[in-house]
């Protein structure tokens, strides 16, 4: 019996021992630490707790992060992150305006305007931007996130058409170009400006001829219903504002686009394409990254997205080439505009449970200040993001970083979320990077001129808490029934005229009810932003 | 104390089972109670005493449901509230609503297609996959040769334990869009666009039902293979005396027996009804096919997990909960009447 009792104890002075030595080597790992940060973040990004940028910002301001992860797969499968025990904020949230607010109004997440006092960088954004402040209002009237704004005009304008330059001098060469298209060696290059019609003519050459060989030619692609690269623009050839919304702002007013005959038009075009085999069963199934992955041996003839150097592999990039938008039948260009926004609230929220907001904050307000916003944006100084020394008060963007793209130096040494990167700060504080300036280039070159008069993307709006839960239940259900409709009707049936129409009736109440709350929620947007109707 | 009462026995003339019973108890010396007067009460504490130990064996499967069938139970109240994840279910910051969450639910557009796709789906599986199970089990025991009956039972319950990602990655390599179907009709002359059977919301219901069947009707016939294993052989000798044929036996004789554990197996199975699942659903959801694989289940999933709306998400399934205890109630009191078997 005494063996029995003395085991027992020793067992249990054991486990009371490793209890012990664990919590006091978690507590050893944050030591110094006054604030537990939880943020996703994928294996391949650096540890930010070694990152320079955040190195400085501890030393400018003598608070102490500690960054704990879980990555998006974890994250996503955490029902409620703001219950994490041990934490006082979380970056890269991700959190929808319904959640926001749900959080926000039981008290679980700091109401950011009541300490605005100790943060005079986001004051004064949102004295100088009421667009800002509108944009992260909850419908309380209280602002619980901090936002992201990268302003760049790039992300209106996502599909940009790129044509394989190389195919078509063989079509030159082989004196097999399709009747009614004159084109030189000499006209290939960006800004290729060929009709709809044309257009066809020529992937009908690329896929009789396979120019990729084994049947593997893919004439034209993109990626349907994606944020960049999609349909949207093919569509708005026919001279439909369309993006993949499906609305947009025409005239102060926000409308719906699959209302508009020439939307119906660009659907029984495609199906007459698809028909043809010019476009395949793929661009309406791929993901991203499958699309990215196909394109990097050169099959596709022509594709949609926002450049083409992610796309194909680095001995094929200069065969291709930019083709203007489109020409319609009427012999006018089209391109309409999407609605994403650079304006994202819900990047970064701080806890109730955190012991010392006032400090927490102040640390997160540096953030806005242009030097730590192009840090967190592209990867720090000290880790060759930027040139060591400012040119003219501006940081300058380093282009070489050995075996490296820009891309993935940029994707394992910056942290992204909370930032400010307006117009102001790109002339007067940091240097855009060339590679955004080339797309800039392109869009005021070969897509921006296009544009269709008096459209504009819907702005960051505000709902009350009703509106809210209504877009939440019929903004998914639309979203369902009209991209089913459109798959279907060009990849399994013919589109008729009674189909759309049944289409539209099924889904009028939801569509007028959306389009009422944006409607009454961009009036309110344009009278607090001291806009006129 | 067995002296005493064997006279009383005597004089009754009767035969009194209890106290043959204590007779042969007094044979190995232990003590008899006279339980003749005994309460019933006073009987089932001796009963208690005595056998009561036998009840341990029962108690972790009793914890177990209590902890993960009982307690958990007390969670459909957020039907009835507008919960955020964190909030007390029953406590200072619950925020009741009445019956709201049932109205928003109700009136959704798309509630009657969610209602019919899901009825639809479980009703056409229930059909399909409820008897096969019992046509593979019969079939299996009348084999004669041992060996076969073994191989076949293990090639048929083998697809039980590929995993459902598995099986649905499988399903898109064989039936999905540039899968092995899609080449072997371009091959063959068809469409060069392939079948699209990923896509087409008409064939979303047979790829469902029957890879689901594929994957368990060899699982399933266990229980009807194990209560085959139970029939008396005499009656088959017997039949076969009196001249039936292999096939009339299974009518007669297999069909009959195991008829009891067919019973109980379609009520178990009609009180799932309405019950099929969101993970295979989701992986074989597809933008066109959403017509007909969006079910209750797939919108409780969405409005509750990505959505956060978890009011509406338990409202949604505390109404496909109901269907299924109605109509296993229906089920068990159809079955008492029609068969004299029942659930309870």
């Amino acid at each position: 019996m005494k063996k029995i009792i003395i085991g027992v104890v020793a067992a249990v002075l054991w486990l009371v021992g490793v209890v012990a030595f664990s919590v006091a080597a978690s507590r050893a790992g944050a030591s110094g630490a006054q604030f537990v940060v939880l943020t996703v973040k994928e294996d391949s990004v650096k540890d930010y707790n070694t990152m320079p940028v955040f190195k400085e910002l501890a030393e400018d301001t003598g608070i102490e992060v500690q960054w704990i992860y879980k990555n998006s797969t974890q994250y996503s499968n955490t029902t409620d992150p703001v219950g994490t025990k041990g934490i006082d904020a979380i970056y890269h949230t991700g959190f929808s305006n319904l959640k926001l607010y749900d959080y926000g109004r039981r008290g679980r997440i700091v109401a950011i305007d009541e300490y605005l006092d100790v943060m005079p960088n986001f004051s004064e954004i949102l004295e100088k931007r009421p667009d800002i402040r509108e944009a992260l209002e909850s419908p309380d009237h209280h602002i619980y996130s901090l936002p992201r704004v990268e302003e760049m005009g790039l992300k209106a304008y996502p599909n940009i058409l790129y044509i394989n330059k190389a195919w078509i001098e063989k079509l030159i060469e082989e004196n097999d170009m399709p009747a009614g298209v004159e084109l030189t060696a000499d006209m290939l290059k960006d800004g290729l400006d060929l009709s709809r019609s044309q257009f066809k003519a020529i992937l009908e050459k690329f896929r009789d001829h396979d120019f990729a060989g084994d049947g593997k030619t893919v004439p034209l692609t993109f990626v349907s219903g994606n944020w960049q690269g999609n349909e949207s623009d093919f569509i708005a050839s026919f001279g439909v504002p369309e993006n993949r919304d499906h609305k947009i702002i025409k005239d102060d007013t926000i409308i719906s686009t699959i209302e508009d005959e020439k939307w119906f038009d660009a659907v029984c075009e495609m199906r007459e394409w698809y028909k043809e085999k010019l476009i395949r069963t793929s661009s309406f199934t791929q993901s991203d990254i499958e699309f990215l992955a196909r394109g990097q041996d050169g099959r596709y003839g022509a594709f949609y997205w926002w450049e083409k150097d992610t796309v194909l592999a680095k001995d094929l990039r200069d065969d291709y080439i930019i083709v203007l938008p489109l020409k319609d039948d009427d012999g006018n260009r089209y391109v309409g505009m999407s609605n994403e926004l650079e304006i994202e609230k819900g990047e970064c929220v701080v806890l109730s449970t955190c012991a010392d907001k006032e400090s927490l904050l102040s640390y997160f307000d540096k953030f806005f200040e242009p030097d730590y916003s192009a840090q967190l944006n592209y990867g720090s100084i000290k880790s060759g993001a930027f040139l060591p020394n400012k040119v003219g008060g501006k940081l300058i963007p380093q282009n070489d970083h050995g075996d490296q793209s820009a891309d993935d130096f940029r994707m394992k040494n910056a942290p992204y979320g909370v930032v400010y990167l307006t117009e102001e700060v790109w002339n007067s504080s940091v240097e855009m990077e060339s590679r955004a300036k080339l797309r800039l280039e392109n869009l005021e070159n070969y897509v921006k001129p296009y544009t269709i008069e008096g459209i504009k993307p819907i702005p960051n709006l505000n709902y009350t808490e009703q509106e809210l839960k209504e877009l939440n239940t019929y903004e998914a259900m639309l979203a369902n029934n009209i991209s089913g409709w459109f798959t279907k009707s060009i990849t399994l049936e013919d589109p008729t005229r009674e189909s759309w129409q049944g289409m539209l009736n099924t889904n009028k109440s939801a569509l007028d009810a959306v389009l009422k709350i944006n409607n009454d929620a961009y009036k309110r947007y344009l009278t607090a932003t001291e806009k006129k109707v | 104390m067995a002296n005493d009462s064997m006279p009383a026995a005597a004089e009754s003339g009767a035969v009194d089972e209890e106290l043959i019973e204590q007779a042969y108890e007094a044979l190995d010396g232990s003590p008899v109670h006279d339980t003749r007067n005994q309460t019933k009460w006073e009987k089932w504490k001796d009963n208690f005493k005595k056998k009561g130990w036998i009840l341990v064996f029962i108690l972790p499967a009793l914890i177990y449901v209590i902890i993960f069938c009982y307690v958990p139970m007390y969670g459909i109240l957020v039907a009835f509230q507008d919960y955020v994840i964190g909030d007390q279910i029953i406590g200072s910051s619950t925020v009741w609503v009445g019956w709201d969450n049932f109205r928003e639910f109700f009136s959704h557009p798309n509630f009657w297609d969610y209602f019919k796709n899901t009825f639809l789906l479980c009703i056409l599986g229930f059909i399909v996959g409820f008897p096969l199970p019992i046509i593979v089990a019969l079939l299996l025991n009348s084999l004669r040769a041992k060996k076969v009956k073994k191989g076949l039972q293990i090639l048929y319950y083998a697809p039980h334990f590929i995993s459902l990602v598995v099986l649905v990655g499988m399903l898109k390599l064989i039936f999905g869009t540039e899968g092995l179907l899609d080449q072997l009709s371009i091959k063959m002359g068809g469409d060069e666009n392939g079948l699209k059977l990923f896509l087409s919301p008409e064939a979303f219901r047979p790829l469902f039902i029957f890879s689901g069947n594929w994957q368990d009707f060899g699982w399933s016939a266990i229980i009807y293979i194990a209560a085959l294993s139970g029939v008396d052989p005499a009656l088959h000798e017997a039949a076969k005396v009196d001249g039936a044929s292999r096939f009339r036996r299974i009518f007669s004789v297999d069909l009959p027996a195991i008829l009891p554990t067919i019973v109980m197996m379609m009520i178990l199975s009609v009180g799932n009804l309405m019950s099929c699942g969101y993970e295979k659903v989701l992986l074989m959801q597809t933008t066109t096919n959403k017509v007909t694989s969006e079910v209750l289940s797939t919108y409780v999933y969405t409005v509750g997990l990505t959505d956060g709306r978890y009011g509406i998400a338990t409202a949604a399934g505390l109404f496909n909960s109901v269907i299924n205890v109605v109509l296993l109630v229906i089920a068990n009191f159809t079955s008492k009447k029609i068969s004299g078997s029942s659930m309870f």
